[in-house]
């Protein structure tokens, strides 16, 4: 598919999962995988701030990008920390030719395999409220169209966050933040359960809510929270099926 | 319950905190059991002990909707009319001076641990600056409470804190795992985890590692920690 094709259709579905009861993690998780399909990096993840301006890992396309945001995290180092602070993209930076911005970043990032980062902030209305980072394992940099797509994703994620309609009460921009990180959290104590419950690794254990929200039309929250409720058996849960095309 | 000597000290300036940074007329922090019974940990001043003993009396207002429903909850102005969301609660607080109540779950994930209460006496909503402090606050305190459930130093309060360190994801995780080892909610997993990170002076982040690849797990028969049987599926 053509580059322009490939963008415009992206967008169309991601559009598309933004009506109605949505779940905000599965999008931004939908979202980095996405990106990776369309801008040429090999990883993609978003992370947002509390509304005390600490920084929470919510979505990512793979496991190392994972780690990576994490590890930016625990050591308060790195693009994703230095583009949320500053509100400004970081583009095309090559890891390695500047060690010293990032001497404990850079070096974890090299090691799992990736040479340079891009990084677009998340900002409404002159606020910055998180981050949306692409890192690159092969050579080349992002093009003037990959960047200008970026963003396109980076404004989609934001929309995403603002449209969702989490609380009854105050929805404020807060609110809806507040609610994605603690979903987020309650994802990862399910996980835990799913793993002791059914032996299975933490990715798998995520899959399979994720499978199971699919097939029951349910969010992805929704899910993981009936999971630390014990309102369901980790075991009962759907185990995702390869997908067929 | 009543907290008593330094940790009584640290919730009572947690609650002064609160009222200051959100330059409000009361603060309280309620405390929920898991069948969400609520208890006061601390109030700031009399007016919030006034607002907090009606809600516990009365079973009904900001700290019992956001403890249970885990969502802020306001009542901007408690003198309207218009479908008061606690019937009884409202006019009570009314004339006791209140003109406006919210209420913040105090939570990390799905454990959830209370509320913050915030009073105000005169109607309105809260300025966007007030509610990032409050929001704010009530992950401070999520953490302050974990802490102290875990019967943790009041150094290492500060220290929790003071720090940019959050809980991280391995914790989270690791109480998962723990939940369903000792048929226990979340909530007492992660304090029995912080618990046992202190007793053995361990990093918390070390010992959510070793539940995870499955070097230590929490024997529900004997109602301690033991050693696992190694790592089975990849984590």
């Amino acid at each position: 598919m053509a580059r322009e094709s490939l963008v415009i259709s992206t967008l169309v579905e991601l559009a598309d999962n933004l009506v109605d009861d949505y779940d905000v993690i599965d999008v931004l998780t939908v979202l980095s995988d996405r990106c990776v399909e369309t801008v040429d990096v090999d990883a993609a993840g978003v992370m947002l701030a509390w509304p005390g301006g600490e920084l929470q890992f919510v979505a990512s396309s793979s496991d190392s990008m994972r780690v990576l945001e994490l590890f930016q995290i625990q050591v308060d180092e790195g693009p994703c920390v230095d583009c949320y602070r500053d509100g400004q993209p970081i583009v095309n930076h090559m890891l390695g030719s500047d060690n010293d911005r990032w001497p404990r970043f850079t070096p974890r990032a090299i090691e799992l395999g990736f040479t340079s980062v891009n990084c677009v902030p998340l900002r409404l209305r002159g606020r910055t409220i998180g981050a949306l980072n692409f890192f690159s394992s092969h050579e080349g940099l992002l093009t003037v169209e990959d960047v200008v797509v970026a963003r396109g994703f980076a404004d989609v994620a934001t929309i995403a966050i603002l449209q969702h309609q989490s609380s009854q009460n105050a929805n404020t921009l807060n609110d809806q933040l507040s609610n994605a990180l603690n979903s987020r959290i309650i994802i990862e104590q399910a996980k835990g359960m799913i793993r002791q419950a059914t032996d299975s690794g933490m990715d798998e254990a995520f899959d399979r809510m994720r499978a199971h929200a699919r097939n029951h039309n349910e969010g992805l929250t929704e899910v993981a929270i009936a999971v630390v409720s014990n309102s369901i058996d980790p075991v009962a849960l759907d185990v995702l099926k390869p997908k067929k095309h | 319950m009543a907290e008593h000597g330094a940790r009584g000290d640290v919730a009572r300036s947690l609650c002064s905190v609160a009222a200051e940074i959100t330059e409000l007329d009361g603060a309280a922090i309620s405390l929920a059991s898991e069948g969400n019974e609520m208890t006061t940990l601390c109030i700031s001043n009399d007016f919030a002990r006034t607002l907090m003993d009606l809600e516990i009396t009365l079973r009904e207002g900001p700290a019992f909707e956001a403890s249970a429903g885990g969502v802020v909850v306001q009542d901007v102005d408690l003198s309207s009319p218009s479908a008061p969301q606690w019937m009884m609660y409202a006019s009570q607080a009314a004339a006791a001076g209140a003109g406006a109540v919210f209420g913040f779950p105090v939570r990390i994930g799905a454990a959830s641990f209370g509320a913050l209460s915030l009073y105000r006496e005169d109607p309105g909503q809260l300025s966007d600056a007030q509610m990032s402090d409050a929001y704010l606050m009530a992950s401070v305190i999520a953490r302050a409470v974990l802490t102290m459930q875990a019967g943790s130093p009041i150094g290492e309060l500060a220290e929790e804190l003071h720090g940019q360190s959050g809980l991280d994801f391995r914790v989270h995780q690791a109480a998962g795992m723990v939940a369903v080892q000792g048929s226990m909610s979340v909530r007492t997993a992660l304090v029995l985890i912080r618990t046992h990170a202190f007793a053995e002076a361990m990093e918390i982040s070390l010992l959510a590692e070793q539940i995870i690849s499955r070097s230590t797990r929490f024997d529900h028969d004997t109602d301690s920690w033991v050693a696992g049987t190694g790592s089975k599926g990849s984590t």
